[in-house]
């Protein structure tokens, strides 16, 4: 059929066509609705296209200068030989519902965005019935050119066509302004329907094939085959002289380039998490090491902290009163039961709390920041112990800084302003005489009222002090006590050991350090582990059916060569009671006690006067003689001399348990104190009840000097370990250091005492100038010796001897 | 050990309430705090906000000088952490599960 060219868009007369349109196309629509789905509308179309060409376009009069090249679409017809209209279906149809929302939009903006409308919708259009189909039944009413337009495919016209929806929706608003009724889309489609489940089903095509060249096989034997051949040969030189040969040369073709489609899509809002993590040596070490760990126990606060994480927080008061209820209410029950009661019943928060308070190393840090504590309460005490510099700090109102190990940067750029102060300080003293200087006093709430009796270092930790508590009188007895102190923390012990008799002699082990010997007034011997926090006793001499009868006066542990008998050292204890037995006591099973020594009275000194017959028979109550003290030879721990409460000193051997060696006599009263010169071996020092104190010479039966100060009783004394001149008596007033070198007839330092406060103990404290004195209000005062005079050859074994000159004992010197 | 904890649980915690109740009263303590990982006091003797500042602050503290403590070399561990000011002393003994914390005045 002839094509004649549209000029309907040239129309002027916009309105009338406008008004024609709605009423035909619903006209149209009832009855070809049915029959209009996909593909029945060509025929409609064709048959109004058949019938009607190239009717006026409607209303493009305002842009109609645009229109030009769409001017030159023409509406093509095709029909078959049968008269069949075949013309091929327009790709592209607008939808022209999806505008009409807006219609001032449409006639004011560019297309932009419209045109993606209708391009979205494009692919709706297939599916659905739409008015667009009424409205293209109105155009291929009024003006099949309009469908023409359409109808063209989506080239490079595309843009012309994206012009026309516009057009066209211009139309289709102005339809819809004017139409009084809308017409309702064919068909609605409900949610339902959206959300109804549609199948698609996929299927394969049919294999296309574009290009199927099989091989030819030739035969060799066949009559083509060298021709085949050759003409192989030929194509393989063609292909290796392909590259630089002239037949064959690079080109360049344009191929047409598809126009590109845009499609948004929209979709949920990613969420996005930003974590940071870093990477320390520590943590690598601890991956790794988990991962070698075969197995990791489930702890019980792990579980408590895991459990907890729910629990609402509450006051901390009321957790604290929670929980003491609950120890109430618990009582012994085992700790699990108790955790998994609490966390059933009540605030977890404080079981956790619970397992805190118990936990090992809750108790540790509590026992360190106890001891930090202590530091800074006893910092220049301490550091004056352990002879440290205590440098001043800048601040005038602040007390002396003092110097610990890791403090010395942050002190060391003042070190070198206080060094000439320091410089001009111990000038100063050096014209001060010696003295006491008070550090502190080990003393405690449960130590006060009791009377010190007995001091004893500890062999392995030089911190470590050992006090005995208990009186010495018979009627005075009161509770007894044995603690261990640590320099380190001066105001409470680390352990006390109480007992209801009183402690008499202390001492701990040298072959087992953590071994504390306690002697009581009862006799019996308990022999402590320090090492635990247990109060009972490792061995107890209680009901060892030797036990001592009579207050135990004095332990000591001895490490006593057994000699020919084959074994080293073997560490045994001895003690000496007021029942006049020295014994030995050997840890073996229990506690095996032998007789060293029996100290039995022994009659006057022979020394006859005049002829005086002795007299015989001297009815003696008791043939023992209380022991009070003894002292093993510093080098042969075969001899020791034993003072007892006549006053006599015996010198004994361990392999005779039945006579004496020799025996000293020089004192009126009880001895109560025998010390070897650590220096020289052949001195040694006692003191007694009756206010004396007496340096002996070995050989010498006959005092080689005594002092006697005051008229107090000397309850102990103690020869300094760094000079063999010097030594520290206690008497019930006062505490006194001699220095032989210096003199012998006054004491170099004399330290009086408060009034009603007895000094009963003293001990020289190892490395440092310290002298430790205990009294008998329960302190044990640690005192600085200050301004000692040096002298060289202090150390030296045989300097007493030549001081005081040999065999000078004949001159004894009193003092009053 | 344990065995004994678990049967006197009294024993031990009558002893730890000591030890606490000593520290507090030593000469200068101005304060004994004990708080949990969370930073909730368990006890403590000052008010509860100042707790509770010192217990998140001083956790951070410790944290950063326990991880620049094992920095330096894996196998070690912070033990004790003391922190000198110029008015007193903060002493904190950290562990996974509480921070011990004691502030003391030194000087008089």
């Amino acid at each position: 059929m002839p094509i004649s060219p549209v000029n309907g868009r040239r129309q002027p007369n916009v309105g009338v066509n406008v008004g024609l349109g709605p009423r035909k196309s619903i006209s149209f629509v009832g009855p070809g609705k049915g029959a209009l789905m996909k593909g029945g509308y060509a025929g409609a179309n064709q048959s109004r296209m058949a019938m009607s060409k190239n009717m006026m376009i409607l209303p493009e009069a305002k842009q109609m200068e645009k229109m030009t090249i769409s001017s030159a679409k023409t509406v093509t017809q095709v029909t078959d030989i049968h008269g069949v209209d075949v013309t091929p279906k327009p790709l592209y149809r607008p939808d022209p519902y999806s505008g009409t929302g807006k219609p001032n939009k449409l006639l004011t903006s560019q297309d932009g965005s419209h045109t993606s409308d209708f391009i979205a919708s494009y692919s709706l259009y297939q599916n659905t019935i739409n008015p667009s189909m009424l409205g293209q039944f109105t155009r291929s009413v009024l003006g099949s050119s309009t469908v023409s337009k359409s109808s063209v495919s989506t080239s490079e016209s595309m843009a012309e066509d994206l012009e026309e929806p516009s057009f066209k929706r211009e139309r289709l608003s102005s339809f819809t302004d004017l139409r009084v009724m809308r017409t309702a889309p064919g068909k609605i489609i409900t949610k339902e329907d959206l959300e109804k489940t549609v199948e698609i089903i996929l299927t394969e095509t049919e294999t296309m094939n574009f290009l199927n060249l099989p091989t030819v096989m030739f035969s060799v034997e066949s009559e083509e085959a060298e021709k085949v051949s050759q003409r192989n040969k030929n194509y393989e030189t063609l292909c290796r002289n392909r590259l630089g040969n002239d037949l064959y040369v690079e080109r360049m073709m344009q191929t047409i380039n598809g126009a590109p489609k845009n499609k948004d899509v929209q979709c949920d809002k990613i969420l996005k998490e930003d974590k940071g993590i870093m990477s320390t040596a520590w943590d690598l070490y601890d991956s790794y090491n988990a991962m070698e760990l075969s197995s990791l126990p489930p702890k019980r606060s792990m579980i408590d902290s895991s459990s907890k994480a729910n629990v609402p927080s509450k006051d901390w008061e009321q957790t604290v009163a929670g929980s003491n209820l609950e120890k109430i209410s618990e009582g012994s029950s085992l700790m699990d039961i108790e955790n998994v009661i609490l966390a059933k019943v009540h605030d977890e928060e404080e079981d956790n709390s619970d397992a805190v308070f118990k936990s090992d190393k809750f108790q540790q840090d509590l026992f360190f920041m106890e001891r930090v504590i202590m530091e800074n309460i006893f910092q220049p005490k301490l550091a004056a112990y352990r002879q440290l510099p205590i440098l001043k700090e800048p601040e005038p109102e602040e007390p002396g800084d003092f110097l610990v190990d890791g403090k010395l940067e942050v002190v060391e750029e003042e070190a070198k302003k206080e060094e000439e102060e320091d410089l001009e300080i111990s000038s100063e003293q050096s014209t001060i005489p010696a003295n006491l200087e008070r550090l502190w006093s080990f003393s405690c709430d449960l130590t006060k009222g009791l009377n010190v009796s007995s001091l004893a270092w500890n062999k392995a930790n030089p911190d470590l002090l050992a006090v005995g508590y208990g009186h010495f009188g018979f009627k005075e007895q009161k509770r007894g006590l044995a603690c261990c102190w640590s320099i380190k923390n001066p105001m409470w012990p680390e352990r006390t050991y109480q007992s209801p008799y009183g402690v008499t002699a202390v001492d701990f082990s040298i072959g087992s350090p953590n071994l504390l010997a306690v002697g009581y007034h009862n006799g019996t011997i308990a022999i402590y582990n320090v090492q635990n926090n247990s109060n009972l006793p490792v061995l107890d001499s209680s009901e060892s059916p030797q036990k001592h009868l009579g207050p135990v006066w004095q332990l000591q542990w001895i490490e006593q060569d057994r000699g020919t008998t084959g074994d080293d050292k073997r560490e045994i204890l001895v003690s000496i009671s007021a029942d006049g037995r020295i014994s030995k006591w050997v840890i073996r099973k229990g506690l095996d006690c032998h007789d060293l020594m029996r100290l039995r009275r022994t009659t006057a000194s022979t020394s006859k006067k005049g002829g005086e017959k002795e007299k015989k028979g001297e009815a003696l109550i008791s043939r023992q003689a209380p022991g009070m003290c003894f002292a093993f030879h510093p080098k042969d721990t075969n001899i020791y001399l034993a003072g007892t409460e006549e006053g006599h000193i015996h010198k004994c051997s361990c392999s005779y348990n039945e006579q004496y060696l020799d025996t000293y006599r020089g004192h009126k009263g009880p001895v109560y104190k025998i010390a070897w010169n650590p220096f020289c071996h052949d001195v040694f020092l006692s003191c007694s009840a009756d206010w004396g104190v007496i340096i002996w010479q070995h050989e010498n039966l006959k005092p080689f000097l005594s002092f006697y100060p005051t008229t107090y009783v000397v309850y102990d004394i103690a020869w300094s370990p760094k000079s063999s001149y010097i030594f520290a008596a206690a008497n019930e007033s006062r505490v006194e250091i001699w220095d032989l070198h210096i003199s012998t007839l006054d004491p170099l330092i004399v330290n009086v005492a408060n009034p009603g406060i007895k000094f009963t103990t003293v001990l020289f404290a190892k490395q440092t100038d310290c002298l430790l004195v205990g009294d008998s209000d329960g302190q044990v005062a640690v005192y600085e010796l200050k301004n000692m005079p040096t002298t060289l050859d202090s150390n030296r074994g045989d300097v007493i001897v030549t001081l005081l000159g040999p065999k000078s004992s004949q001159s004894i010197i009193h003092h009053q | 050990m344990k065995t004994l904890v678990n049967f006197f649980p009294d024993l031990f915690q009558a002893e730890v309430e000591e030890t606490l109740k000593r520290i507090q009263s030593h000469k200068g303590v101005i304060g004994t705090m004990v708080v949990n990982a969370e930073g909730i006091p368990i006890r403590t003797t000052l008010d509860n906000s100042t707790t509770v500042q010192y217990a998140g602050l001083l956790h951070q503290l410790t944290m950063k000088a326990k991880s620049t403590v094992r920095d330096i070399d894996p196998q070690n561990d912070l033990t004790f952490l003391r922190i000198r000011s110029k008015k007193h002393e903060i002493m904190v003994a950290p562990d996974k599960e509480y921070l011990l914390i004691v502030i003391q005045n030194p000087c008089e």
